[in-house]
């Protein structure tokens, strides 16, 4: 299989490793290794790629078998909630958007912390320009908590600008 | 998702050294699968690969980001091909365009600045920036690991 990276034509040589990522054996055990719904989501991927009318670039020019493609540690489901929120390792991670490129991550603190402890907040910056980039993430560890900031905060006001509020992380893939 | 049209993005960055095959990669699927390796054999590093499911919002902003940076726009006839030391690769469906670009790693700014596509170059440089600062805090915060 061609590999995803291949600078040198083949010149140096690699170690190997257990999965066989260099090897051409690995392709051919890979390719029993995919399960029906992989194989599903790749021909799906694939007609979408098909369906772009206009091409760019110079990735057409090889086809490549992705290393993404392989096998992946999913998080570890839990059976007994059956709405669809996925709890994350350490909580509830909510997704915020629509926040003013302007604002601070004290003022998002300020919002969110009203409906517990917020474990974790990520407000990350434009690399460009240096403001925001218009989302966050906030953690907490009760889903009641998060849910009720879900409930009250999104569609809420901040700095002049509408926010939106949802679950980052959802059980089964978006339909 | 019915007013979610087409819509796909992978990003590739890794190079082959003594520590093998080294490499970051990471796909958003239509559906908001969201899959990501990161390897690196250096002190015995094992392979990562994690994946999950992110919301409509997720989907919708990482869109918007695209969108705004109008990567789509531009072209990497001009942008240096991938050498020894790396190679980088974006490939985005969004609607009914297609681009897989390919290029080496960018060190510095002072390496777009005298590059033969500095605008196109910049344009890809900071989106990828944002893009992987984008992923770091969802499969960061998800899993509670420290991405590289």
């Amino acid at each position: 299989m061609a590999d995803v990276l291949d600078i040198d034509g083949g010149g140096e040589d690699f170690s190997v490793d257990e999965e066989g990522d260099l090897s051409d054996e690995h392709g051919e055990r890979f390719h029993q290794d995919i399960s029906s719904m992989e194989k599903r989501y790749q021909d799906s991927v694939q007609r979408l790629k098909e369906r772009a009318k206009k091409r760019k670039g110079r990735g057409f020019d090889s086809d490549k078998a992705k290393d993404i493609s392989q096998k992946y540690e999913p998080m570890a489901i839990d059976d007994n909630e059956v709405a669809i929120p996925q709890r994350s390792v350490e909580g509830w991670i909510l997704f915020v958007t629509g926040v003013h490129e302007e604002a601070h991550e004290e003022d998002v603190r300020d919002k969110f912390e009203d409906f517990g402890q917020i474990k974790n907040l990520h407000v990350n910056l434009d690399r460009r320009t240096g403001f925001l980039k218009g989302y966050a993430l906030v953690e907490y560890e009760q889903r009641e908590e998060a849910q009720a900031a879900i409930d009250v905060l999104n569609g809420s006001d901040l700095l002049g600008q509408i926010i939106g509020v949802d679950w980052c992380f959802v059980k089964e893939p978006l339909k | 998702m019915a007013e979610n049209k087409d819509f796909y993005l992978r990003y590739y960055v890794g190079h082959k050294g003594k520590f093998g095959h080294e490499f970051l990669e990471f796909e958003f699927r239509p559906d908001g699968k969201l899959r990501y390796a990161n390897n690196s054999n250096y002190k015995n590093d094992t392979m990562i690969r994690k994946e999950c499911c992110v919301n409509k919002k997720v989907m919708d902003e990482l869109r918007r980001i695209i969108q705004d940076s109008e990567i789509i726009r531009e072209d990497d006839s001009l942008w240096p091909q991938p050498d020894r030391i790396g190679r980088q690769e974006l490939e985005i469906v969004m609607d009914d365009e297609h681009v897989s670009f390919t290029t080496s790693k960018i060190g510095s700014l002072a390496d777009i600045n005298n590059s033969k596509d500095p605008e196109g170059l910049r344009c890809f440089y900071y989106l990828v920036q944002d893009l992987k600062c984008l992923v770091f805090s969802l499969i960061g915060l998800n899993f509670k690991i420290k991405p590289i």
